[in-house]
C-alpha cells in the first residue's frame, strides 16, 4: 500500500466516524422537530418513524386553545427589551471604567466583578420579595432589570478590554472638534465596538430565550410567563399530550436555529473573546 | 494645538486647564457608570445580602415573622441525610461531568481540526446544542428516553439488546446517568470551540517534524497536541465544573430531583427546599454553600491562571 492510499484511508475512517458522532449529535434535535409534525398516537406507536402526513392540529390546539401566544409574546418582549438596555447601558460603564481609570473606578470594576462568582440561585429568594416592595412583581419590568443586572460584570469585562485596543487618539480629535464625551461614545467609540456588541447580543440574547428558573419565580402565576416556563407546565399537566409539547418545543428551537445559521460567527468569536478573558 | 495634546490622556490633561478637563470627565463617568452601577447593586448585590442575613433565619417566606436562630440552618446541612445525599450528587455529577464533557470535547474539536470534508457543518452540528434550553432539551431526551415509548429503548430493542432495556430515568441507578449523559450532550460543543481555537495555535510545523522523526498519530497527540492545549484545558474545566455545579433545567425537567429524593443537587434542592417547601432560611443557608464552593473555585482559578500566565 503506497503512502497516498494509506492517507486516504485514514482519512475516509475519520470521516465516518465524524460523520456518525454527528449524527448521533444531531438526532435529538431532528426528532423534536419530527415529532412535533406527528399526532399522539403517531409518537406512541412509533417513536422512531417519520411523520405520515404532515399533522399541524398540535399547532393550532397551542396556538388558539392555549395561553402559548401570550407566552411567545412575553419571551421576545423579555428577550429584545432586555437585550436593548444592556447596550445602552453596559457598554457605556465598560468605556468609562477603562477610559477614566481612576482609583474610584477601578474599585468600581472590582465590585462588578466580583458578580460574575454569584450564582443566580445566592440570591434569588430575596430578589422575589424584593421585586414586590419596589412594586415591580407582576410586570416584565423587574425580569428585565434583572437580566441587565445579571450581564454587568461579564459585560464590563467584555467592553473594558474592547475599548483598550480603540486608540484614543481618534477620541481626542473629536475632543478637540467640540464633541461632547456622551457623542465621542456613542458616535465614534460605539460603532467600532460592533463585533463585540453583537457577540453579546448574540450570546445574552438566547440566555434570556431560554432562560427558566428567573421567569418562572418572579412572573405571576396564573398567566402566561415564558414560553420555555409554559412548556415546562405543559409537561406536568399535559403529560399525555406530547404532540403538543413537542409542537412547543420546536417553536422555541426553530428561532434558535435561524439565528444560528444567520449569525454564526459572532457565536463563535463571542465564545473564544470569553473563554481567553474569562 | 501642540502635539503633546494628542500623545497620552496625562500629557492632553496637563496641556490646558488640567483642573476642569479631569472634572468634566469626571462627572461623565460617573453619568457612564451610575446606570450599571444602581441596577447591579439593586438586583445583585442587595438581594445577595439578604441572603446571607435570611441564612440564619427560619423564615418561611411568607410570614413577617423572621426569627433570627443562629447557625441552626448550618448545622442542619451536616446532619441532614438529604443535603449529604444532595451534595454527593453535585460532586458526582461535577467531576464526571468535567472529565466527560472536556474528554468528548476535545476528540470533536480534533475530528473537527482534522477531517477533510464538511468541517464548518461539523462543528456547528456540535456546537449548536449548546444554544438549546434545557427544559426543552431535556424533555426531548426524556422522551427518547422514556420506558414504553421511548426512541432508546425501541432502538435496543430491534438490534436484539431487549434484554438491556430499562426505565433510564425511573430508576435511581441510570436517572443520573441519564442526566449526565444529556448535559454532556448539551454542554460539549461549548468546550470544543474553545479548544478548537487552541488546536489552531499549535504550529503545524511541530507535527511535521515529528511526524519526520517517526512519531505515530498517537504519539504526536500524546506528547505535543495535548500539552499545549493546557490553556485551553484549564479553562474549559473550571468553566465546565461552575456549570456542572449550577445544573438546574435538565433535573427540573428530567427526574424532579426523583426518584424520591435520589438525583437532587445542591442548586436543586435550593429551590425545592425554598420554593416547595417553603424553608427560605434553611434553602439561602444552602445558597450560601453554593456561593462559597464557587467562590473557591474561582479564587483557585484566578491563582492558577496568574501562575501560567508567569511561566509563559
Amino acid at each position: 500500500m503506497t503512502m497516498q492510499t494509506k492517507r486516504r484511508i485514514t482519512e475516509i475512517v475519520l470521516f465516518v466516524i465524524t460523520l456518525l458522532v454527528a449524527v448521533i449529535f444531531f438526532f435529538p434535535i431532528f426528532f423534536n422537530l419530527m415529532s412535533a409534525f406527528k399526532s399522539n398516537a403517531e409518537i406512541m406507536r412509533d417513536a422512531v418513524a417519520l411523520p405520515k402526513t404532515l399533522y399541524l392540529d398540535s399547532f393550532k390546539y397551542l396556538l388558539t386553545e392555549t395561553e402559548f401566544p401570550r407566552a411567545i409574546l412575553n419571551s421576545l418582549i423579555l428577550t429584545v427589551v432586555a437585550i436593548v438596555a444592556q447596550v445602552l447601558i453596559i457598554p457605556m460603564a465598560g468605556y468609562a471604567i477603562e477610559r477614566r481609570n481612576a482609583r474610584w473606578t477601578r474599585l468600581v470594576f472590582i465590585y462588578f466583578l466580583a458578580g460574575m462568582m454569584i450564582p443566580f440561585q445566592a440570591y434569588m429568594i430575596p430578589l422575589f420579595k424584593e421585586l414586590r416592595i419596589l412594586g415591580l412583581y407582576g410586570s416584565l419590568a423587574g425580569p428585565i432589570m434583572i437580566y441587565v443586572a445579571g450581564a454587568v460584570g461579564f459585560g464590563c469585562l467584555l467592553y473594558t478590554s474592547f475599548v483598550k485596543g480603540i486608540p484614543r487618539e481618534i477620541e481626542e480629535a473629536a475632543e478637540i472638534d467640540g464633541c461632547s464625551r456622551y457623542g465621542i461614545f456613542w458616535r465614534i467609540v460605539f460603532p467600532l465596538l460592533g463585533p463585540v456588541t453583537a457577540s453579546m447580543v448574540v450570546l445574552n440574547g438566547l440566555g434570556i430565550w431560554n432562560d427558566f428558573l428567573m421567569p418562572m419565580l418572579v412572573l405571576p402565576s396564573g398567566q402566561a410567563k415564558t414560553m420555555v416556563v409554559e412548556i415546562y407546565r405543559y409537561i406536568g399537566e399535559f403529560s399525555s399530550r406530547w404532540d403538543m409539547i413537542f409542537a412547543g418545543t420546536a417553536m422555541s428551537v426553530v428561532p434558535v436555529l435561524i439565528v444560528f445559521i444567520f449569525l454564526q460567527k459572532y457565536f463563535v468569536k463571542g465564545i473564544a473573546s470569553g473563554a481567553t478573558k474569562g | 494645538m501642540t502635539t503633546s495634546i494628542v500623545n497620552t490622556d496625562k500629557s492632553f490633561i496637563a496641556a490646558e486647564k488640567p483642573g476642569k478637563k479631569k472634572k468634566k470627565w469626571q462627572s461623565y463617568a460617573l453619568l457612564f457608570i451610575l446606570p450599571s452601577f444602581l441596577l447591579y447593586t439593586l438586583f445583585v448585590i442587595v438581594p445577595t445580602a439578604g441572603s446571607v442575613y435570611l441564612s440564619f433565619t427560619s423564615w418561611d417566606g411568607i410570614s413577617s415573622d423572621i426569627r433570627y436562630i443562629g447557625f441552626a440552618n448550618f448545622v442542619e446541612i451536616f446532619q441532614s441525610p438529604r443535603v449529604q445525599n444532595a451534595l454527593k450528587n453535585t460532586l458526582v455529577m461535577t467531576i464526571t461531568l468535567v472529565l466527560l464533557e472536556n474528554i468528548a470535547a476535545i476528540a470533536m474539536a480534533l475530528m473537527v481540526d482534522k477531517v477533510r470534508w464538511f468541517r464548518n457543518l461539523f462543528r456547528s452540528i456540535f456546537y449548536f446544542p449548546t444554544l438549546l434550553s434545557g427544559i426543552v432539551m431535556g424533555f426531548v431526551w426524556a422522551m427518547i428516553l422514556n420506558y414504553n415509548f421511548g426512541v432508546f429503548n425501541q432502538i435496543l430493542t430491534s438490534v436484539g439488546l431487549g434484554d438491556y432495556i430499562v426505565d433510564w430515568l425511573g430508576n435511581p441507578k441510570y436517572a443520573m446517568l441519564s442526566i449526565i449523559l444529556s448535559t454532556v450532550w448539551k454542554g460539549a460543543g461549548y468546550y470544543m470551540i474553545i479548544y478548537l481555537a487552541g488546536l489552531q495555535g499549535i504550529p503545524q510545523e511541530l507535527n511535521e517534524a515529528a511526524s519526520i522523526d517517526g512519531a505515530g498519530g498517537w504519539q504526536q497527540f500524546r506528547h505535543i497536541t495535548f500539552p499545549l492545549l493546557a490553556g485551553s484545558m484549564t479553562v474549559c474545566m473550571v468553566l465546565s465544573m461552575i456549570s456542572a455545579l449550577k445544573i438546574f433545567d435538565q433535573i427540573a425537567v428530567m427526574t424532579d430531583g426523583g426518584p424520591g429524593f435520589e438525583t437532587e443537587t445542591l442548586t436543586y434542592i435550593i429551590y425545592k427546599v425554598g420554593f416547595g417547601e417553603l424553608r427560605q432560611g434553611f434553602g439561602t443557608a444552602l445558597a450560601m454553600v453554593l456561593f462559597l464552593i464557587i467562590l473557591i473555585i474561582t479564587v483557585i482559578q484566578v491563582k492558577f491562571l496568574q501562575k501560567r500566565e508567569v511561566q509563559l
